[in-house]
């Protein structure tokens, strides 16, 4: 019988190294295991539904070459948790951080509007 | 056929009502609005708050302001109401001797004792010494990594980050440590000083850094150093993670403010100082009898309060007769966080203090300038027509299941008002300080919040925390389900339930603290007033002896001080509740609503 550690799913295509490596370590930071999947000719939000749906806590990051995006089961088409196509590497690792703090249901790292709309005091 | 409008000036809110006479003499109601009042009550700044209210009535039934044929203001009771936070003692740490925070994810667990050692700065060391590596957000955490598994003949005990990397450093660490993250001021870390080092185990606070007899254990301190060191244990109690260190010219003091006394000068002079707390300040004001005047020591920070209040009212009154007078306080006892001076991560310190609103009184506030610069503005009739308390009642009264005699407890922004009108139309009333802005100061304080305007939406709205993106759970327990997923900002956040939509509440505060803070702000300022004001006009000053209290003001639209007050009163067998004005209107517009009609007794 396989059975599957509760973790969060990354399935990636072509995944910017960097990327991956700065995404991995939110989750790890966190405490929350992960599992990373290499899947052929997905769009970046297809990739975070799939690994969404699929992973047992219910939380999922697709990435695509730079693309990244944050899902959680249940969550429509269109809509996203985060999303980035060329993130910055505290993007990067605040994606991480989030998928791991969605399943902990503590409150997602400043999102980068808000702290966008900070600087350029929007 | 006419129109003619009440209009209420209030501390916080202008209100206005209009009717309509028709030609056989009957009123008939057509519309009400409120806005926020500009400037002290009883300015001429008033005339912009009172012009804007009534451009929203009339524009609600397709009218000008050039229709009305009357407008009507209230003779406001020439009091207004203040309010001052205190600190009573202070927690002075110089030369930035703590750090205790609550990080989300410190890494390893249990103390340590060393030489604090920038990681610069590594190359240096020697064997044989124990040192705490302090490493700024520039050194990731492969590399801390790394160099400390480098220097394995190094004694590293313990690590403080700058970054949130704790658990990334610790996992690839071959001898674990304790390990602190999120330090913001790593930079203030002075080299080589000796720190003590505690991580919590995971669900538990810090034992020894916040037990004197911890640090003392821990840093080696005689039995003199260990007194100053009290205040630091004392504001890290609860964290999760701490780092004290042992500066040499360390300086860490608790001070007991000189906080001033209060006099009362009454039926019976008393003085009382401010640090003998709320208790026995409101039991002296009690024992003062019929207060006349308070005034403050000079110098002393309640002394500049009360004063300050003092000649903001005498701006009101210019002539040289005017007669000012302080005629009540309300003093609460709360905790407020000071930020500690010196602080490496932003750590506060709970220090006592006692919030205070005062009550100004003056003969009779410039209400005929008004209502002249009103009357040229608007180019009809204004006038001052009525008492306050009388009008309020006047109002109360149309409230359906109410009849005479009736106490009205109007609960504003800035003061409680109460009023009794015997069935032979007596009518006694009594002002007292603290209110809704008392309430918001305490919520304020006692969370420690920045903002004040976020403190009134607390006071005002009921709370609900994300728990996924589909559902919330309300403050009383209650699930709510959404068909459409929660915008992700507001996830795993405290929120507010507003008429439009929810507002986050940026601080990270458990919802159960918010809530009993929010209660007990409000049971405080509210239930002390209410029975302190209907004890001083009810018949023999006994409880007893009222049958029917309404509840109007805007504080009485409140979710949940009407029902508070309602259960107080039930011992007392009184009727409580909250007002309905004209059986539509809810608790506001009270003293709009008896301007308009006592403009048909008059007529009569």
């Amino acid at each position: 019988m396989i059975i599957k550690k509760p973790s969060i799913f990354i399935y990636t295509h072509e995944a910017d190294p960097s990327v991956l490596k700065e995404v991995c370590a939110g989750i790890e930071e966190e405490g929350v295991f992960y599992d990373i999947e290499e899947f052929p000719n997905e769009c970046m939000e297809q990739l975070a539904f799939k690994a969404a749906r699929d992973s047992m806590l219910g939380s999922g990051i697709g990435i695509f070459g730079t693309a990244v995006c944050l899902k959680m089961r249940g969550l429509e088409k269109g809509r996203n948790i985060e999303s980035y196509l060329t993130p910055t590497r505290l993007q990067c690792r605040n994606i991480g951080a989030n998928s791991a703090r969605a399943i902990k249901k503590l409150p997602f790292k400043d999102q980068p509007s808000a702290t966008m709309n900070k600087e350029f005091g929007i | 056929m006419s129109y003619i409008a009440g209009v209420d000036i209030g501390n916080s809110t202008t209100e206005v009502c209009v009717g309509e006479v028709t030609p056989d003499g009957n009123l008939r109601f057509l519309t009400s609005a409120s806005c926020p009042t500009t400037g002290t009550k009883g300015t001429i700044e008033n005339v912009y708050s009172v012009k804007n209210a009534l451009k929203l009535a009339m524009s609600r039934i397709g009218k000008e302001t050039s229709d009305l044929d009357l407008v009507r203001l209230n003779e406001a009771a020439p009091v207004i109401g203040d309010t001052a936070m205190e600190t009573l003692t202070e927690t002075v740490i110089t030369d930035s001797s703590m750090i205790g925070h609550n990080p989300s994810t410190p890494a390893g667990a249990g103390q340590a004792v060393g030489e604090i050692l920038l990681i610069e700065n590594i190359s240096r060391a020697v064997p044989d010494t124990d040192y705490i590596l302090a490493a700024s957000a520039e050194h990731s955490y492969e590399k801390v990594a790394a160099i400390v598994n480098r220097y394995n003949e190094l004694n590293i005990v313990g690590i403080i980050l700058q970054a949130d990397e704790a658990v990334l450093v610790e996992n690839r660490l071959n001898k674990k440590v304790p390990i602190i993250d999120e330090v913001r001021r790593i930079d203030r870390l002075p080299d080589g000083v000796p720190a003590a080092i505690e991580v919590a185990l995971p669900g538990q606070t810090i034992r020894m850094l916040s037990n004197p007899y911890g640090i003392a254990t821990l840093l080696g301190l005689s039995a003199e150093e260990t007194r100053t060191v009290t205040p630091i244990a004392k504001s890290l109690i609860g964290k999760r993670s701490a780092v004290v260190l042992k500066t040499p010219g360390g300086n860490v003091h608790e001070n007991v403010l000189p906080a001033g006394e209060i006099y009362f000068y009454g039926d019976r002079n008393i003085t009382i100082s401010l640090d003998e707390g709320a208790d026995k300040i409101m039991a002296a004001a009690s024992d003062a009898g019929d207060i006349h005047d308070i005034s403050g020591q000079p110098d002393t920070n309640v002394g500049n309060m009360l004063s300050r209040i003092r000649t903001g009212m005498s701006h009101l009154d210019k002539s040289s007769e005017a007669d000012i007078r302080i005629t009540d306080i309300l003093a609460i006892d709360t905790l407020a966080p000071v930020l500690i001076s010196g602080a490496l991560a932003g750590e506060t310190c709970l220090e006592k203090a006692v919030g205070i609103a005062a009550m100004v009184k003056t003969q009779k506030l410039p209400m005929q300038e008004i209502a002249t610069r009103l009357s040229a503005d608007l180019n009809t009739k204004v006038k001052v027509a009525g008492v306050e308390a009388i009008m309020a009642s006047l109002g109360a009264l149309t409230t359906p299941g109410t009849q005479l005699p009736l106490a009205i407890l109007d609960m504003g922004g800035g003061s409680t008002d109460a009023a009794v009108i015997s069935n032979d139309s007596n009518v006694v009333t009594t002002h007292q300080a603290g209110a809704g802005e008392l309430v918001s100061m305490l919520i304020q304080t006692e969370l420690g919040l920045s903002d004040r305007h976020v403190a009134e939406q607390i006071k005002r709205y009921p709370l609900a925390k994300v728990e996924s993106l589909f559902h919330m759970r309300m403050e009383n327990g209650q699930m709510t389900f959404v068909d459409e997923s929660i915008d992700p900002r507001f996830f795993g956040r405290v929120c507010l339930l507003t008429d439009n939509g929810m507002i986050r509440l940026e601080e990270d505060i458990p919802m159960e603290k918010i809530v009993q803070v929010r209660r007990e702000a409000k049971r405080k300022v509210f239930i002390t007033n209410a029975f302190r004001a209907l004890r001083k006009v009810a018949p023999g000053h006994n409880l007893k002896n009222i049958s029917t209290v309404v509840l109007v003001g805007g504080s009485a639209e409140d979710f949940e001080i009407p029902e508070m007050l309602t259960e107080a009163f039930t011992d007392y067998r009184i009727v409580c509740g909250r007002g309905n004005i004209r059986g539509t209107e809810g608790p506001r517009n009270a003293v709009a609503t008896g301007l308009v009609l006592s403009y048909l007794g008059e007529n009569k």
